[in-house]
């Protein structure tokens, strides 16, 4: 049972301590955990992250609004079915004119239908022990998706279609799932109820300070230290889009290719603002904003 | 175990039951569960299921497990500084900080720290303390669950908790969980018994304090400071604060049309089963879709305070699912023309409008008050035509309904086109509404 340590996040991933216990718990409960909370609090970042310093297998499986089940699980290939029976026929009529050549059904055999079963995310993480399965963005599914999902991922067992074949797991080697949400849709209860949940709050500013570190950006502490207190201050105005930690690091890594005293200069001056602000009433506001409290803006910059 | 629990959590709107008892039951027997920080986090996972109720379980927890009430609007520490077992507490740690002067902000911080202290923040200190004491951190795993052994060992040193077994560590939280109607007689027996934290008496926490952990008392802090993590009143006038519970029930709008397609796996199927003769078979492909349309008075005093938040609430829509949505204004009710800017400066014909395509949803949103002989027959026959023309219509009004009796034309426009009122509640009711007439119709 290997899957059920603690674990607190590498040296790459500052994993925050309340979801690392949520997600501890869910694996020692054998249920999924949904993670739900603001674009950029790292919900996806968990499984990757998790799965490569464990060394552990990933499946991810993309929730689109066109998700179902069958490509979740597995679906049966009908057109490779098809041509590949036909294949057969052809052949055996060219055996009967006395024909040499044949065409390949490519090693797979039509009397075997286990042959034409693609497996999806489901089915392969639940035929490998101990791995991660994460469903991204769950919310974006229709409306039925996470009841059938349920009902899948209840029974650890699946049954292949056409085949038959069986492919089940133990509660000791059930994968950890992860399913994400940006809450833009409301999620079933039912479905809720079979989750361990977890909502992530924005980091506060001096846990950003960490994951910033965890980057290694190898930049003037003075720097860091400005380019937080302006994000945050940013954060504060209330804009339709607010910027998030992927923000604050690709600007970081805009910054940082200028020295210390250009590149504090540059925050001053919001340079490089387009890797923060995505809308333009936002990029309006916050001129407004630095237009009127500019003198504010500068005194951050030079007490700091 | 925890009888109670579910009942008395439910007096605080949290939704819990007798699968919330099992499903910790079974997180108990499993291990998950050392000290009282644990129970707070993982009741958390098996109970919070949206961020809405964060605030409500939060409340729930203190008042039931450390007989904690915070009041509507209390701040978190005073609700802790006038409670009797942060009195106990605090008798209780008296040795460790009388010479530490510190403020009643910083004793709530270090009481916030042992009351959600986790196992996993004793393994931390452990880990810690083994970082410190060699740095290689590179160890073969050979003797890797020889470390394992060591910290398990010091684990049980550090809490006190460790050393009991599952049915007294059970009885121990049910008596801290009962003694909190005892109030006047004594109460927190439990706390002078090595109370609620595991570092209690002597051990390995002598020294007293502890800095950091988890940050769950933190957490609770904030959270019980955030009207966002509290449920927002769904029969309030949309405003900035609701505006996305609102959105939650506009979402029912999202339309899944269907349309007929070629199923070719079925067509396969069956083909071979007809021995190649291939006749196509359909299927129903579904598709989303969203047409709306807003109809919004924006004329006089009694609607200027509902025409930002309305429009607000369908912007936020619109950047959602960027479909069709059309907005037109009218002032206090429509005649024969509508205009397409805020201003009212272009006219679009009623016509127009009744051209478009009959699916589309439309909202009229105004608070229908006005002179009765502003609705003359031009009115009546333009909300008739919209009516019978558009299906899927309601009038969203942000007069409270209570207000509706005393108003004759909201009365008199009610009659002519459904009315709802503009809170997340009416709003959820028209879309159901408008839904059931879409099914109706497919079929």
């Amino acid at each position: 049972m290997a899957n059920t340590d603690f674990w607190s996040g590498s040296n790459k991933y500052l994993c925050d301590p309340q979801l690392a216990q949520a997600f501890h718990m869910s694996r020692v409960l054998g249920m999924p955990l949904l993670i739900e909370g603001e674009p950029g609090t790292g919900k996806t970042e968990l499984p990757i992250q998790y799965a490569t310093d464990k060394n552990l297998k990933l499946f991810v499986y993309p929730v689109g609004s066109k998700s179902n089940v069958e490509s979740f699980v597995a679906r049966f290939d009908h057109v490779k079915y098809l041509r590949d029976s036909q294949v057969e026929i052809l052949n055996a009529q060219r055996d009967e004119k006395g024909l040499k050549s044949k065409m390949s059904t490519g090693g797979r055999d039509t009397e075997s239908l286990a042959d034409y079963v693609i497996q999806g995310p489901a089915a392969k993480a639940f035929s490998t022990p101990n791995s991660v399965l994460l469903i991204d963005e769950i919310d974006k599914a229709p409306r039925e998706f996470p009841n059938d999902l349920l009902y899948a991922l209840s029974h650890r067992k699946f049954v292949m279609p056409e085949s038959g074949e069986i492919i089940e797991v133990t509660e000791e080697n059930m994968p950890a799932i992860i399913i994400t949400s940006n809450r833009e849709q409301e999620l079933p209860t039912a479905f809720k109820g079979r989750c361990i949940y977890h909502y992530i709050h924005f980091p506060e500013a001096d846990v950003m300070r960490a994951i910033i570190a965890k980057h290694k950006l190898a930049m003037d502490d003075k720097v860091i230290d400005v380019a937080i207190d302006i994000f945050y201050h940013l954060r504060k105005l209330g804009l339709e889009r607010s910027p998030t930690t992927r923000e604050i690091l690709n600007w970081l890594k805009y910054i940082k290719t200028f020295s210390t005293k250009e590149a504090l200069e540059k925050i001053q001056k919001l340079e490089g603002m387009g890797s923060l602000i995505k809308t333009q009433t936002d990029l309006e506001r916050v001129q407004q904003a630095i237009f009127k409290n500019s003198g504010d803006f500068q005194k951050r910059s030079m007490s700091n | 175990m925890f009888e109670t629990l579910p009942e008395r959590f439910r007096e605080h709107g949290v939704d819990t039951d007798v699968r919330t008892l099992l499903l910790l039951n079974k997180a108990m027997h499993r291990g998950l569960v050392k000290t009282l920080g644990d129970m707070f986090n993982v009741l958390k996972g098996i109970v919070v299921k949206d961020p809405d109720t964060l605030g409500p379980f939060t409340k729930a927890y203190y008042d039931y497990f450390l007989n904690i009430e915070i009041e509507s609007g209390e701040r978190l520490d005073d609700a802790i500084l006038r409670s009797e077992t942060f009195k106990k507490w605090r008798d209780d740690k008296f040795e460790a900080i009388k010479d530490l002067d510190f403020d009643s902000e910083r004793l709530v911080d270090e009481f916030l720290n042992d009351v959600h202290l986790t196992s996993y923040d004793i393994k931390e200190i452990i880990n810690g303390k083994n970082l410190i004491d060699d740095d290689n951190e590179v160890k073969d795993s050979g003797d890797f669950s020889n470390e394992l052994e060591q910290q398990r060992r010091l684990l049980e040193k550090m809490a006190d908790y460790s050393g009991m077994s599952l049915e007294e560590l059970l009885i121990r939280l049910e008596e801290i969980a009962k003694q909190q109607r005892g109030k006047h007689n004594g109460g927190s027996r439990w706390i002078g018994t090595g109370g609620i934290s595991p570092f209690g008496h002597g051990g390995a926490a002598k020294e007293g304090l502890r800095i950091g952990g988890t940050g769950g008392g933190k957490m609770a802090r904030k959270i019980l400071n955030d009207r966002r993590f509290f449920p927002v009143d769904r029969d309030v006038i949309v405003n900035d604060n609701n505006v996305d519970a609102a959105l939650a029930s506009l979402k029912g709008i999202i339309e899944e049309s269907a349309y007929e397609q070629l199923d070719i796996k079925k067509t396969i199927k069956n083909g071979l089963r007809r021995g190649g003769l291939f006749i196509p078979e359909l299927v129903n492909e579904k598709n989303q879709k969203l047409q709306v349309m807003l109809l919004i008075d924006n004329g006089g005093y009694s609607m200027s305070p509902y025409v930002y938040t309305v429009q607000n609430l369908f912007k936020k829509m619109k950047t959602r699912f960027a479909h069709d949505l059309e907005s037109y204004y009218f002032h206090n009710t429509i005649y024969d023309v509508v205009y397409s800017d805020s201003r009212r400066t272009k006219p679009v014909s009623i016509e127009t409008i009744l051209k478009k395509d009959p699916n589309y949803r439309i909202f009229i949103i105004g608070d229908a008050a006005m002179a009765s002989y502003e609705i003359n027959r031009t009115s009546v026959d333009a909300y008739k035509a919209l009516t019978k023309k558009f299906k899927k219509i309601a009038w969203l009004n942000p007069e409270p309904k209570s207000h509706w009796y005393y108003t004759m034309t909201i009365g008199f426009l009610g009659e002519l086109v459904p009315m709802f009122p503009l809170t997340p509640k009416g709003i959820e009711e028209a879309v159901q509404k408008m839904n059931k007439i879409s099914n109706t119709k497919l079929d």
